[in-house]
């Protein structure tokens, strides 16, 4: 943002829109934090009927995650060329991140599937339950990461490209992108693995 | 898009996209002052509704046995009362001072997201009509084991559950029908605007501060609304989940909160006070802010001890996301839990003596002038040191288990927030109403107002400590003659109407005064604080110049000078600076950029309660037609020319 | 903000951390089938790999190290709040079932 006059911004020296972005992931960490909780309590119960273990299919949920965690540097990538104004490579690395991303959201879609067959519905205990509506918000997520990155990279194919200036710049959906990279370790370590 | 005004506001405003009168300015409009005056006149409009409910709550237990209202009713109504004072009055009142005055005490042009604010507004609004276009849309039918469904009638098909929604209460079971998916839903939406607006105010305070306005000399106010914004960013996504879980167990059958289905309903509380704690800081801290503005301006002395005000405040709003099991001691919680819950209740005690203690000491001493601001905060002071030593008396656990759900409870809270929060709102409306519309009010008016309330106010809520704890119990319509209750109803009762006629005074003063009231200087108060620096009404562009500040309380000490034994004293060129400042502030010399209106953020809060009537009726119509409206929002609002840039593109 | 930018870690670095988070992911699953044999330090270790992993995620993807410390102390004063009240939360139901 500039001071074009003498009209004062910025004393801390953070830009204005970078700082209401990370006041807006940390206050996702406390979303995020009310659902882990919620999961942790209920998978720490002994109530009957089927249990999370019994549907995990923890190699393909591996990959899935893997994939996940590599869009994260895709996603710094483009972000690296974007810095040095390398309108081709940012494009590139910003499409492989929306692949990446929707591979995992396929991912997702198809364990999803295949839970419900295997009788492990929404509403059958509070495992299904917590486990639906905790990955499925976090999914929700990547799917707005998604839109977003495609949004971007959409924008990008104009004759003027990409900045890191303005609005929802590169730079923001990134930051928005790690963090959902972020909760996914949390979440592969605490839902699938303890 | 940048709006352009030229010192004299010639013909360029007309190429503007928007109109600047008339309703579409407002609906347009990012002017942080005047999505300030909507919120406070949506919010006036809600604390009405909330007040005729209190009302209708009061005639019904004016007797014993009274059959005024059934039982469903009665629920319905005491329910949308809580509901309607604490998420669309008060909050919304308190979000009208930090809009409006938040930019002017830091010296500001607006906030740091002015199409945000707007959003956050709209959302408010939208959120509110959703919720109560459940007496049009809602239906609440016969809970299991309790009233027919022939009883319910127009005013009971409203949400019932209580403003807490207790588990499993509130769940299909007990409180069947849609008229708590509304509820739910609709405090989702209703979170949604809080929780933009927080993130607005922080980056606004952090970022937005003027020349020399260090963190140390904002005024009280500012601190209390970064604290604010503070609670509201981490308590909200609490309470979004948990309603989350809520609508999930009503909607599609999943048992977080139902243990049929193993889940836990003591959780519910858990999550909902986690929220609903600091949410009680949330409402209170602006009235805190506010009377630290009052008090020194009228006592005409300095704030006793500001440093100790502003960590006070934050120690109450950092101690106060530890107390919230003290809602829960008659719940099953582990008595560990409980004693460690009583402690922590009876230290967050310490900070708000603190911050009584400095008031006391701010007024000791003073030339005080008791003006109606002065008045309210000064009852202010004594009627939030009743309810906070009511409540240190909940810290104690056996005691809090007996007082658990009697009218005691409910004399404490009303105590706080009626006498704490709305006292301080009253406080700031009268102080600050010289500066929003440029007119006087009637002095007269404000102190009639002012003693009816008080009195009006202690007959309502005084009576109810004694009635709580001869065990009147609290959401129950109706109680036996035998009880020996009903004299102090009527009193209750009687005190009601007294404050409902207080607020029709408020009301002919406001009306009147803005139209014919005696037109305001710009310091009518002879106030400390930057926003009295400017023209009365506030020009659309606050300041001419970016304002310096080289102090606490700068415009005071543009204005006085001290004598050898620590006197004010007026400085001889104060005229005359108070001269320059009102020509310059009029007559801006600067060219002035401002954002432009946009009308994007109405139509993406728009989609909002589609989508909730969609997960309320499983339609897949209304979602797509709020997705539309979502997508044509955000797309609308992304491909907007961005302030900043035009703010360059124009410069140069 | 514009002189963070130049601190900025180089492409050949950002490889190099992602191969680190792959490799301390590869762990991690090794962990969950040796379960048996590492035991009781099973689920501390799989924390521990985590945090490592969101640690290394934040502060050089999110380039939070580079930031201004206002962001810092928000962000990290946001995760202890959450950590705190959520243990709290947690331990409580845990424990509200055996008094």
């Amino acid at each position: 943002m500039s001071d074009s006059h003498a009209y004062p911004h910025e004393p801390t020296g953070v830009e204005t829109r970078k700082l209401g972005m990370w006041v807006f992931l940390s206050t996702e960490i406390l979303f995020f934090g009310t659902l882990i909780t919620t999961f942790m309590i209920f998978k720490g119960s002994d109530f009957p009927g089927m249990k999370l273990t019994d549907v995990y299919d923890i190699p393909f949920t591996s990959i899935s995650s893997f994939i996940l965690l590599m869009s994260s540097l895709t996603m710094v990538l483009a972000h690296n060329a974007l810095e040095v104004n390398d309108q081709e490579k940012t494009r590139v690395w910003l499409l492989a991140t929306a692949m990446l991303g929707a591979v995992f959201l396929a991912g997702q879609i198809y364990e999803f599937t295949e839970f419900y067959h295997k009788g492990f519905e929404l509403s059958t205990n509070i495992y299904s339950s917590s486990f639906y509506v905790l990955t499925g918000f976090h999914g929700l997520h990547v799917f707005i990461g998604v839109v977003l990155l495609l949004a971007l990279w959409g924008i990008g194919q104009r004759q003027k490209g990409l900045t890191l200036e303005g609005g929802m710049n590169l730079e923001f959906v990134a930051l928005y992108w790690h963090f959902v990279d972020i909760v996914w370790i949390v979440l592969f370590t605490v839902v699938y693995l303890i | 898009m940048t709006k352009i005004i030229e010192p004299k506001r010639q013909s360029s405003i007309f190429r503007r996209p928007s109109s600047e009168t008339g309703i579409w300015s407002w609906i347009t409009t990012v002017d942080h002052k005047k999505i300030g005056i909507m919120y406070g006149y949506a919010a006036f409009f809600f604390l009405l509704i909330g007040g005729l409910e209190a009302l209708v709550l009061r005639i019904q237990l004016s007797q014993p046995d009274n059959n005024f209202l059934t039982a469903a009713e009665y629920n319905a109504m005491f329910t949308m009362h809580g509901t309607t004072m604490i998420f669309l009055a008060i909050m919304p009142i308190s979000a009208a001072f930090f809009n409006y005055l938040l930019p002017l005490q830091i010296g500001a042009r607006d906030v740091a997201f002015p199409r945000l604010n707007a959003l956050s507004f709209w959302i408010f609004i939208f959120g509110g009509a959703f919720l109560y276009s459940t007496f049009i849309f809602g239906t609440a039918g016969a809970p299991e084991g309790g009233y027919l469904a022939e009883e319910v009638g127009w005013l009971g098909s409203a949400p019932n559950g209580g403003w807490f929604g207790y588990q499993p209460n509130a769940g299909m079971k007990y409180s069947p029908g849609t008229a708590m998916d509304y509820w739910a839903i609709g405090l989702q939406i209703l979170g949604i605007a809080s929780l933009i607006s927080a993130f607005n105010f922080i980056t606004t305070i952090i970022n937005m501060r003027t020349e020399g306005m260090r963190f140390m000399r904002m005024p009280v106010f500012t601190w209390m609304t970064f604290a604010v914004s503070f609670l509201l960013a981490f308590s909200l996504p609490i309470i979004a989940i948990a309603l989350f879980y809520v609508t999930f167990d009503r909607k599609f059958g999943t048992t977080f909160f139902l243990t049929e289905g193993g889940g836990d309903p003591i959780l519910w509380q858990h999550l909902f006070w986690l929220f609903g704690h600091p949410e009680v800081y949330i409402l209170i801290l602006p009235a805190f802010g506010i009377v630290s503005e009052v008090l020194p301006t009228f006592s005409r002395k300095p704030l006793f001890g500001y440093a100790a005000i502003v960590f006070a405040g934050f120690g109450i709003a950092f101690i106060g996301f530890g107390v919230w099991a003290h809602h829960m001691f008659a719940s099953a919680i582990s008595p560990v839990a409980q004693a460690g819950f009583g402690l922590s209740t009876m230290v967050i005690a310490v900070p708000t003596g603190v911050k009584i203690f400095n008031w006391l000491g701010t007024i000791w001493g003073g030339k005080l002038k008791l003006n109606t601001p002065m008045l309210f905060s000064l009852g202010f002071i004594g009627m939030f040191l009743i309810g906070g030593l009511s409540g240190v008396t909940h810290s104690i656990v056996p005691a809090d288990t007996q007082q658990t759900d009697t009218y005691y409870v409910v004399a404490h809270f009303h105590y706080v927030l009626f006498g704490g929060a709305l006292f301080g709102i009253f406080s700031g409306l009268y102080y600050w109403f010289p500066k929003v519309w440029g007119k006087m009010y009637n002095e007269s008016l404000g102190k009639i107002h002012f003693w009816l309330m008080m009195i009006g106010f202690n007959l309502t809520f005084g009576p109810m400590h004694w009635l709580g704890l001869q065990g009147q119990v609290r959401r129950t319509w109706v109680y036996a003659e035998e009880t020996n209750l009903q004299f102090w109803n009527i009193v209750v009762t009687v005190g009601a109407f007294i404050i409902a006629l207080s607020i029709i005074v408020f009301m002919i003063n406001w009306i009147f005064s803005k139209r014919n009231g005696e037109k305001a200087p710009f310091d009518p108060w002879d106030a400390r604080t930057i926003e009295w620096t400017i023209p009365s009404p506030t020009p659309v562009w606050n300041f001419s110049k970016a304002p310096i500040v080289k102090s606490l309380d700068d415009f005071w000490h543009t204005k006085y000078s001290e004598d050898e034994e620590g006197r004010a004293v007026k400085r001889a060129e104060a005229d005359q600076i108070l001269l320059d400042l009102e020509e310059e502030g009029l007559n801006p010399s600067e060219h002035i950029e401002l954002p432009s209106p946009s009308y994007f953020p109405i139509v993406l809060a728009s989609g909002l309660p589609f989508l909730g009537y969609a997960v309320i009726y499983k339609s897949i119509p209304l979602a797509l037609i709020g997705s539309i409206l979502l997508l044509i929002g955000g797309f609308g609002w992304g491909t907007e020319p961005l302030e900043e840039e035009a703010f360059e593109d124009s410069h140069e | 903000m514009s002189d963070s930018h130049i601190e900025h870690p180089t492409p050949q670095k950002y490889v190099q951390i992602a191969i680190v988070l792959g490799v301390l992911t590869a762990i991690e699953i090794a962990l969950y089938y040796t379960e048996d044999i590492v035991g009781v330090f099973t689920d501390p270790l799989l924390i521990f790999l985590a945090v490592g992993k969101f640690i290394i995620v934040v502060g050089w993807f999110m380039h939070l190290r580079y930031e201004n410390k206002t962001i810092n102390r928000f962000f990290i004063g946001g995760m202890i709040l959450a950590l705190i009240l959520f243990t709290i939360v947690m331990v409580e139901r845990a424990s509200a079932n055996y008094f």
